[in-house]
């Protein structure tokens, strides 16, 4: 291994052999038109309005965004603002379900061509399902030559066990999904890894002839897309480039089955597999929910609180986003939902910093985190970014699971992060 | 939910090392090296150990008092402030402490060692800003000024492997293994097991017994407070560049079996294990610790060489300061990082 990483430990036994359930659906969705990266979608229907599922109601505002769709069938009873968990105001278009479960799908394409396919891919609103929520389509139409689709089957993070299920339960379909995705891509090779903590998933994809498959150490964060180019091709993505530039296209495996979907039955995107878990749940379940459902509905359908949690995260732990409350709702891109006790998260204050270079060390892009939070703590952020590389960064959060000292690293990268692009924006004006 | 919930930036999870608990473990990794010095040195040792130990925490918390207003407004904050050192104590002041006991010779005044402890705390360390921010290593830092200060009442008679009176004894490497013992059996030909367990041989309490500090050397590899290579980069080369240098002296040989007497002798092993690798004054880069060792080694055999008298606390001192420089200039290529080719050559 070239790079460093760090050992988690898994948690993932919690779920990973539970089959997933369907949930009854929910009586009213929330749904925000920002469920990827880029621009927000724009509203497309009216208060009052009906609705079937599976209906666009707000369009993707131009390549970087996507569309979204009803998750049920029934009448749009507001469009509102509100904060997101990450505290960014965003639109919700609330739907009340009618209970009748219409739906109203794209047409299913048969034998589709590679733009019929990056086309179906657009219009259904499939965005990277790992959690990054890069709309798909961008992906797939490369300015250069790919030869490779890569399927991120790794699920690095603790706990998460969605896209194991997945793997398990629809191999066949994240297959063919793959294949719509390389001939997009102009007839490319399938590759897929996976971590070696998951030999269910391996044999399940070593039965077909057209899917490498590559077993992974279990490390975190094999799943960066760097990362796994490297374990899977080893080819390196150089800084600042894009991924098909080493002519690699890497996709989550639930992107994978999503596309499927999307060009064999017309279905868009508003449904998603997601690992409701953690030691302060009753039941920890891995659940096919809708896009919009409140994740109090999910936390009770699993039981539950067994224990008051600690820390709510909605996402993985390495990288999830840590709730104040559970009004919260499913995006596209929400993997997880945590409940964790005391024991399992750590709220220890920072201490002051040993310069013990641990953070280095497991840094998988090789970059010097405690030179980025020692200069960003005095407001240095010029030479924070120099010294530490600090734009090169991840933010996987291996340095900060390692500090001894408990420094609050990512923050430090982030507030430079920031600051260095505030500083170019302005640069960029003059 | 109720509203006792955590929100913080990610990650959720953390790893279960602690500052305290790899101070820990530095003192558990001590702790042979310390048993070893009581067996040969007797009381005395436990009594400097005891000294520097206490007044290095005592001197630790006296600054965290002032600092933070325990005196002001007759002395109402002076339960809270107690209350906040013991919450922040990391157990460093402890282990410099305990590190500056043992590489002082056995025959040192209590209150010699106390002055030490209190130097490397109070100005070494505090003065910089506390755990972290010292520039160079405490421990090390306070045997200089020790050494410098007091020297003419301990160090010359007892300390083996400095100072000779006698010049003589560095011109041939015959007599090389007579100087490692000191002024009074430079005749004697020292036993390497001898060097390796610490019988006889006077020193400094902790750096005698090899053995022990080799059961400390493993405990803290195995625990991953340090890297294996680390202390064996310093000491072999060390070593190695020893016989070197002096395989130039006139009428000397080059006897590669020297190396084990240059390794076993002095507080080199200590040094290398327990003070070299310390953290706060190491680089961080990989690049920049092998640069580290390598010039550690070469300063270290380099003036032993010239100097006769034993230089590791000086030699981690003096490349302690450099190592900020290091931190700067040798800074790692990212992942993927592909040099950039200069324009004029397209």
């Amino acid at each position: 291994m070239i790079f460093g990483g760090v050992h988690l430990r898994d948690e993932k036994n919690l779920t990973c052999d539970k089959p997933t359930e369907v949930p009854s659906a929910p009586s009213e969705v929330r749904i925000s038109t920002r469920q990827s990266a880029g621009k927000s979608a724009i509203p497309c229907v009216e208060k009052g309005q009906k609705v079937k599922e599976g209906q666009l109601i707000a369009k993707a505002d131009g390549a970087i965004s996507s569309n979204v769709f009803a998750s049920v069938a029934g009448e749009v009873k507001d469009i509102v603002k509100m904060p997101s968990a990450a505290g960014i105001e965003e639109t919700f278009i609330v739907i009340a379900s009618d209970g009748s479960g219409q739906t109203d799908y794209l047409a299913p394409l048969t034998d589709p061509s590679a733009q019929d396919i990056v086309q179906r891919i657009y219009d259904a609103g499939i965005v990277g399902m790992g959690g990054a929520g890069f709309p798909a389509a961008v992906k797939d139409a490369p300015k250069c030559k790919v030869d490779t689709l890569v399927l991120n089957g790794s699920e690095c993070e603790p706990y998460l066990t969605c896209d194991h299920r997945l793997m398990v339960e629809h191999t066949d379909d994240i297959v063919r999904g793959a294949r719509y995705i390389a001939r997009a891509l102009g007839g490319a090779g399938i590759v897929i890894g996976i971590e070696k903590n998951k030999p269910d998933c391996i044999a399940a994809f070593e039965q077909y002839d057209d899917v490498k498959v590559v077993m992974l150490a279990k490390r975190y964060p094999m799943g960066s897309e760097k990362h796994l180019i490297y374990s899977c091709t080893g080819r390196k993505v150089r800084i600042g480039k894009l991924p098909a530039e080493a002519g690699v296209i890497v996709h989550n495996v639930g992107t994978a089955y999503a596309v499927c979907q999307a060009v064999e039955l017309g279905k868009p995107l508003y449904e998603r597999e997601i690992t409701v878990t953690g030691k302060a749940v009753k039941e920890p379940k891995n659940l096919w929910v809708k896009v919009g459902t409140s994740i109090k509905e999910l936390v009770e359908y699993c039981g539950g609180e067994a224990v008051a949690p600690k820390k709510v995260v909605q996402g993985g732990p390495m990288t999830g986003v840590a709730l104040a409350d559970y009004d919260q709702y499913i995006y596209k891109t929400s993997d997880g939902i945590l409940l964790m006790t005391a024991d399992e998260t750590d709220c220890l204050e920072p201490t002051p910093c040993l310069n013990c270079g641990k953070c280095a060390d497991v840094c998988p892009m090789h970059l010097m985190p405690m030179q980025t939070a020692f200069y960003s703590s005095a407001g240095d952020f010029e030479t924070a970014a120099k010294l530490g590389n600090t734009l090169s960064c991840i933010e996987c959060g291996a340095c900060e699971y390692v500090c001894p000292a408990r420094r609050p690293l990512i923050q430090a990268i982030r507030k430079t992060k920031a600051a260095m692009r505030a500083k170019n924006d302005k640069e960029v004006k003059k | 939910m109720d509203n006792t919930v955590v929100i913080s930036t990610p990650p959720h999870v953390k790893s279960r090392r602690t500052t305290k608990g790899i101070m820990l473990d530095v003192i558990i990794a001590l702790a042979p090296a310390a048993i070893a010095g009581i067996v040969f040195f007797g009381w005395q040792a436990l009594v400097i150990m005891v000294t520097s130990v206490l007044a290095a925490v005592a001197a630790e918390f006296v600054y965290y008092f002032i600092y933070n207003g325990g005196f002001t407004k007759k002395c109402v904050n002076a339960k809270k402030v107690c209350i906040n050192w013991l919450k922040q104590f990391d157990y460093t002041s402890i282990v410099t402490g305990l590190i500056l006991a043992l590489i002082v010779p056995s025959t040192v005044n209590w209150y010699e060692v106390l002055i030490g402890a209190v130097f490397a705390i109070l100005i070494v360390k505090m003065l910089f800003g506390g755990t972290g921010r010292n520039l160079v290593n405490p421990a090390a830092a306070g045997r200089v000024m020790m050494f410098l200060s007091f020297s003419l009442t301990a160090y010359v008679a007892t300390n083996f492997e400095p100072i000779s009176l006698d010049s003589e004894l560095f011109t041939g490497a015959t007599h090389l293994s007579g100087w490692l013992l000191g002024g009074e059996s430079a005749s004697g030909h020292m036993e390497w097991l001898d060097l390796f367990l610490g019988t006889g041989v006077a020193g400094c309490i902790g750096e005698t017994c090899k053995l022990a500090l080799i059961v400390g050397y493993i405990y803290l590899v195995v625990r991953k407070v340090i890297k294996w290579w680390q202390p064996l980069l310093y000491i072999v080369l060390s070593a190695f560049l020893s016989v070197c240098m002096a395989a130039t002296v006139e009428g000397a040989t080059f006897d590669i079996s020297l190396m084990l007497d240059y390794a076993l002798s002095g507080g080199l092993m200590f040094g290398a294990i327990f003070m070299a690798t310390d953290y706060v004054t190491s680089p961080k880069g990989l690049y920049g610790q092998i640069v580290y060792y390598v010039l550690l080694a070469v300063l270290t055999s380099l003036l032993r060489f010239y100097t006769k008298i034993e230089v590791v606390s000086f030699v981690i001192m003096i490349m302690n300061l450099i190592v900020p420089l290091i931190d700067t200039y040798i800074v790692r290529k990212p992942f993927g990082y592909v040099k950039e080719k200069s324009k004029e050559g397209k």
